[in-house]
């Protein structure tokens, strides 16, 4: 009974955490592992080839996408209505009319055989006549089949310019049967149109996309590959290089300021920390509204007489700027968490260390350098990973001040390989790129300090 | 030289007054303790001496040099802080030298004094340890080191026993006392155990409510309380008092109080005589009493309520005439519960107190 | 102030020593010439205190400007929006002419109502999973515990870059893309690590001998939980809740990158930056900033409990 209770008990808190770790699993773990599979696996790689066209038959092959083709054969099937596109494909018309010696026939023709004449409202035939066939080799009749099929049985044949009534339209998705171009020995399949390219000679063509995966590098490659790709990387550095340093020096003033207990401090503190809850596009809007043609600062700079007329900040010749003000509208908006987790940390300096170090002799300078810094160190480090690994986000500010093409960073290169050019596997390489840097510059700072690891303080 | 004058220092915060217009002087290397309950003023005292926390008006010289508003760095002074506010991220000998480091004294010489201090307070072995992985009794030692290899003209002490458990505390008064002797510091220490007080201080200067009730040596504050608060204040069991009416006679007075009359000594009468009313405050301490078993001249009957045995001792509580007094005999006198003792107060031992103004009237 | 910033005065002691000697020689406290000294030196001691009010005011003033220029563009003529030279900051005319412009606009009022359901849904959905999350971690010691802190901690800092296209894709596979739940959901995921580590600290801030009080005095552990701790945590999960609801608010990626026509404001902000007019912009974000600003009034006692404990 008592047992059975502790062991009710053991079991509160994992049914506490529970739904947290299950909505975590669902919505954080499950996506990064799905953005994983984006970057670097090719859902459409390989194509299987079949022995006989027919989906469910065996494949005897996969070739992958690109290769050049020898196309064999070629047949119309039913089509699968799945909604696929890039089909290649025949129409076959069920006609009746009269047949070669008299006899009535029905059966299917394929449209290219019948030349429509009439059509109901909707534009669907209704009846036409038979197309005559050219050059003297060839059967000059046409033949009926019992099924939307070449090689189903023959019910009859029609002379040409016979009239037909037609009853029903069937829509067939043509099926090929190829081998890899360069390698005649392997074995020959079928697969549809939709997977194939088929050069207009008829004989020859290449795997255009498959339907099974594989391991690839191909989207990092584009990715490296890409004419932003550089740029992104390069500007997104920058601009953490340029802030970061800045933006710890002024959150430390800000820190010290708040720490100092002067008079309306809990004031000054709500004023510092408002940007904490400002988006990084306010932020970027807010700093256009400075920059811009007819913004704050021309209208200011004009007024003094130091410019005549407004110059444009954040114009394509002047990318310089714009990286200037990416930096400013960061340090604008993010230095405030830098500071709330730097007064966290100072509050937690015992008022007498700071005190003992002013009674023996140092000036204000010298406790900042020699207690308040190396005490505040694991502050330090945690606001630099958090802040690292923000600034490798930054991304609405940007779009913002640079329209999102004169000046690129690489959040927002993910956003556009998704949003503009809907390729969502180089944009999930951005992502996953993205997050290696965040995790290598967390390891970094982590090891950097880890060498002094005893300093903590107690 | 360095004798510390407070003239009229004052510091409130807000609306409490912390410190009232004290001046005080603590002569060349004297020991001073600042004695008093919590809240009293004593540790902002010390801070105004230190420069931690200035004072809002007065004057405090050191060495007859004008620090009132100098910055503490300036001051020439060392402190010992009641958390000991070691640096945790230095070694033992980096916090030792911390404050000659900070005074750009030179290497050679920072080293000697961190040395000689580390040696001082037997922990040269613990030089190059964190104090992260120190015990608290360490730690102080360290904190001490840390003020002595200062050799600053004043040593301020603040509490520095308190965050010690009993029987280290113990240990550390009488080592601190035995270093602190060979030091040339003027030095205040602040307490608010008495036992601490009395036991190191040169003089000891009692506080409350912002002001010093009696500034003396040990045994003087103890035996010859200026007023009725040092004497609740100190020794343990406080001081006893009993209420009493006088009666003047032709040119001397009698006390009646619990059902006895007293004449105090001859030095009082005219001044008890001179009081306003017709009341007045007696005050003897435990062990001044004598037990008697047996009524005699002089005695007053008491009945025992509790007896406390405290081995060297035993305190008495007794009841006599709607007053209860702690009377402490000598564990060989057999007493029971509820017996009836005859208690004896030997006239030089007994304080007199103005009730309306707590003074006492005279000290022998 | 003059007096001691003559090149005359130049070291902090000097003051004091010419008032030093043998006490006795000392001039009387209330000569005035120490009065005078007093003064001088007490001023020197707080000059490290201006200092400090004079960074102080900067570093407001930095801060609050771009605000205070961006809410006088939100609220004034769309012609003065696009005038030049500007006149200076307090003489831009007030008017609702570049708000009703805004609101008027096709899809605004839309966005703002998606964006209040969305930032609701993902207050109540987070609140609901992470204050059981954060009593367990506050509360009971687990094997696991540290390993689960451990992860909420390490979540937090996770690009949501990562996290947004994959979940558009899954989105769009499970046939719920574009729909404001599918936000919310994502929006809730990007909250909970925040939102269970406040939670819990909030927790913790109240002793665990309170509980145990209310048990032994008779009430059930549930009894005691609503009677005790659930008034004192209160406040600490309401600004919790509307951290996450500010959060939701802002964030733009996933919102730009999970819906098409259901926008929320930043996302309707983001994709139109380009062709929008420089006043629907301000306008825009002068909406945008509204509830961080009033909320941020009522988390700021919480802001260390949010972000401070990081650091044990």
């Amino acid at each position: 009974m008592t047992r059975a209770k502790t062991w009710r008990r053991r079991l509160v808190p994992y049914l506490l955490i529970a739904p947290a770790v299950v909505y975590l699993a669902l919505f954080f773990a499950y996506p990064m592992y799905e953005g994983l599979v984006l970057a670097i696996y090719d859902d459409d790689a390989l194509l299987p080839v079949r022995g006989s066209p027919a989906l469910g038959s065996d494949e005897v092959a996969k070739i992958p996408q690109g290769t050049a083709l020898a196309v064999l054969d070629r047949q119309s099937l039913e089509m699968a209505d799945d909604g696929a596109t890039d089909l290649l494909t025949d129409e076959w018309f069920r006609v009746a009319g009269t047949g070669a010696g008299g006899v009535a026939v029905e059966g299917w023709v394929p449209e290219t055989r019948v030349r429509v004449r009439e059509q109901d409202t909707s534009g669907a035939p209704q009846a036409g006549t038979v197309r005559p066939r050219l050059g003297q080799s060839v059967d000059p009749l046409t033949v009926v089949h019992a099924e939307p099929n070449d090689r189903s049985a023959v019910v009859g044949r029609l002379e040409q310019r016979a009239p037909v009534t037609i009853s029903e339209v069937a829509v067939l998705e043509v099926w090929f049967l190829v081998q890899p171009a360069a390698d005649a020995a392997s074995a020959a399949g079928w697969a549809p149109s939709r997977y194939l390219q088929v050069f207009d000679d008829g004989e020859s063509g290449r795997v255009h996309r498959g339907t099974a995966g594989e391991f690839t590098t191909a989207f990092i490659e584009r990715m490296v590959d890409d004419r932003f790709f550089g740029p992104a990387l390069r500007t997104t550095l920058l601009v953490m290089a340029l802030l970061i340093p800045v933006q710890f020096v002024l959150a430390l003033i800000m820190a010290l300021v708040i720490h100092s207990r002067i008079r309306l401090s809990s004031g000054f503190l709500y004023a510092f920390s408002l940007p904490i809850g400002m988006s990084d596009l306010a932020a970027g809007i807010l700093f256009f509204s400075i920059f811009t043609g007819n913004g704050l600062l021309n209208s200011i700079l004009d007024g003094l007489g130091i410019i005549d007329g407004p110059f444009a900040f954040l114009t394509a010749e002047n990318t310089n700027w714009i990286i200037f003000a990416i930096v400013l509208a960061e340090l604008w908006r993010a230095t405030s968490i830098v500071m709330v987790i730097l007064v966290a940390g100072l509050q937690a300096i015992p008022d007498e260390t700071l005190e003992a170090a002013e009674l023996f002799g140092a000036s204000y300078q010298q406790r900042v350098r020699h207690i308040i810094l190396p005490l505040l160190r694991p502050s330090i480090q945690v606001a630099l990973i958090l802040r690292t690994i923000l600034a490798f986000q930054v991304f609405a500010v940007v779009i913002a001040l640079s329209g999102g093409d004169v000046v690129t960073v690489l959040a927002n290169e993910s956003f556009r390989q998704y949003f503009d050019l809907r390729n969502n596997n180089v944009a999930s390489a951005y992502a996953l790129f993205i997050l290696l840097l965040s995790i290598a510059s967390a390891v970094f700072y982590l090891r950097s300090v880890r060498a002094e690891s005893e300093v903590r303080a107690t | 030289m360095a004798e510390i004058r407070i003239e009229r220092v004052n510091k409130r915060f807000g609306d409490k007054v912390a410190v009232r217009d004290i001046s005080i002087t603590i002569s060349d290397r004297e020991f001073l303790v600042l004695l008093g309950p919590s809240g009293c003023g004593k540790t902002t005292l010390l801070r105004a001496i230190a420069g931690l926390g200035m004072a809002d008006s007065g004057r405090i010289t050191i060495g007859g040099q004008d620090v009132t508003y100098l910055p503490p760095g300036q001051r020439q002074i060392s402190m010992v802080f009641q958390s000991y506010a070691i640096f945790p991220h230095m070694t033992v000998r980096e916090n030792i030298g911390f404050g000659l480091q900070m005074n750009k004294v030179d290497k050679a010489e920072t080293k000697r004094r961190v040395t000689s201090a580390a040696e001082l307070l037997h922990i040269e072995d613990l030089l190059d340890r964190r104090p992260s992985a120190m015990s608290g009794g360490q730690r102080q030692r360290v904190a001490v080191a840390r003020a002595l290899a200062m050799k600053a003209r004043v040593l301020l002490m603040d509490e520095p026993l308190s965050n010690l458990d009993a029987l280290l505390r113990l240990e550390m008064r009488a080592e601190l006392k035995r270093l602190l002797a060979d030091v040339d510091a003027t030095t205040v220490y602040v307490t608010h155990d008495q036992i601490e007080a009395l036991s190191m201080g040169d003089r000891v200067a009692v506080m409350r409510d912002g002001e010093i009730q009696q500034c003396d040596a040990p045994n003087v504050v103890y035996e010859s309380p200026s007023n009725r608060f040092v004497g609740s204040f100190i020794g343990n069991p406080p001081m006893n008092f009993l209420e009493g009416t006088i009666r003047r006679t032709g040119d001397g007075v009698v006390v009646a109080a619990a059902q006895h009359d007293f004449s105090p000594v001859p030095e009082v009468q005219p001044l008890i005589r001179a009081l306003s009313g017709d009341r007045v405050t007696l005050g003897i301490r435990a062990e001044n009493m004598e037990t008697l078993p047996e009524p005699g001249p002089d005695t007053v009957a008491v009945r025992v309520e509790v007896i406390e045995p405290l081995g060297a001792q035993n305190l008495l509580t007794v009841y006599v005439g709607g007053h209860r007094l702690k009377v402490s005999t000598h564990p060989s006198v057999p007493v029971t519960i509820d017996q009836e003792l005859h208690i004896r107060f030997p006239a030089a031992q007994i304080r007199w107190i103005d009730p309306a103004t707590d003074k006492v009237l005279y000290t022998p | 102030m003059s007096n001691t910033a003559s090149p005359g005065s130049t070291a902090p002691l000097i003051d004091a020593e010419t008032l030093s000697g043998a006490a006795d020689t000392l001039p009387p406290l209330d000569s005035p010439e120490v009065v005078a000294m007093h003064r001088r030196m007490r001023r020197r001691a707080n000059r490290g205190r201006i200092v400090t009010y004079a960074a102080a005011f900067a570093i407001a003033a930095w801060i609050l400007l771009p605000i205070y220029f961006m809410f006088s563009m939100a609220f004034t003529t769309q012609e003065t929006v696009r005038s030049y030279p500007k006149n200076i900051l307090p003489f831009i005319p007030f008017s609702i002419d570049t708000m009703t412009f805004f609101l008027e606009s096709e899809g605004v009022l839309r966005g703002l109502w998606n964006s209040i359901l969305v930032a609701s849904i993902t207050l109540v959905l987070s609140t609901l999973i992470s204050v059981p999350a954060g009593y367990a971690i506050a509360r009971y010691l687990f094997r696991g515990r540290d390993l689960f802190r451990l992860s909420v901690l390490t979540v937090r800092a996770f690009p949501i870059v990562v996290l947004s296209i994959p979940l558009a894709v899954l989105f769009l596979r499970a046939g719920v893309f574009d729909s404001l739940w599918s936000l919310a959901l994502m929006h809730t995921a990007l909250a909970l690590p925040t939102s269970i580590l406040v939670i819990s600290s909030v927790f913790a801030s109240v002793p665990y001998e309170l509980e145990e009080a209310g048990q032994v005095f008779g009430a059930t552990p549930l009894q005691s939980f609503r009677h005790i701790i659930v008034p004192l945590v209160l406040p600490g999960i309401a600004a919790s809740g509307l951290f996450t609801f500010v959060l939701s608010w802002n964030e733009v990626f996933a919102a730009a990158v999970l819906t098409i026509d259901n926008r929320t404001l930043p996302a309707l902000l983001l994709t139109s930056l380009a062709n929008a007019p420089d006043e629907f912009q301000f306008a825009g974000s002068f909406f945008l900033m509204i509830p961080s600003i009033v909320f941020m009034f009522f988390i700021r006692r919480y802001l260390f409990n949010m972000w401070g404990q990081v650091s044990k």
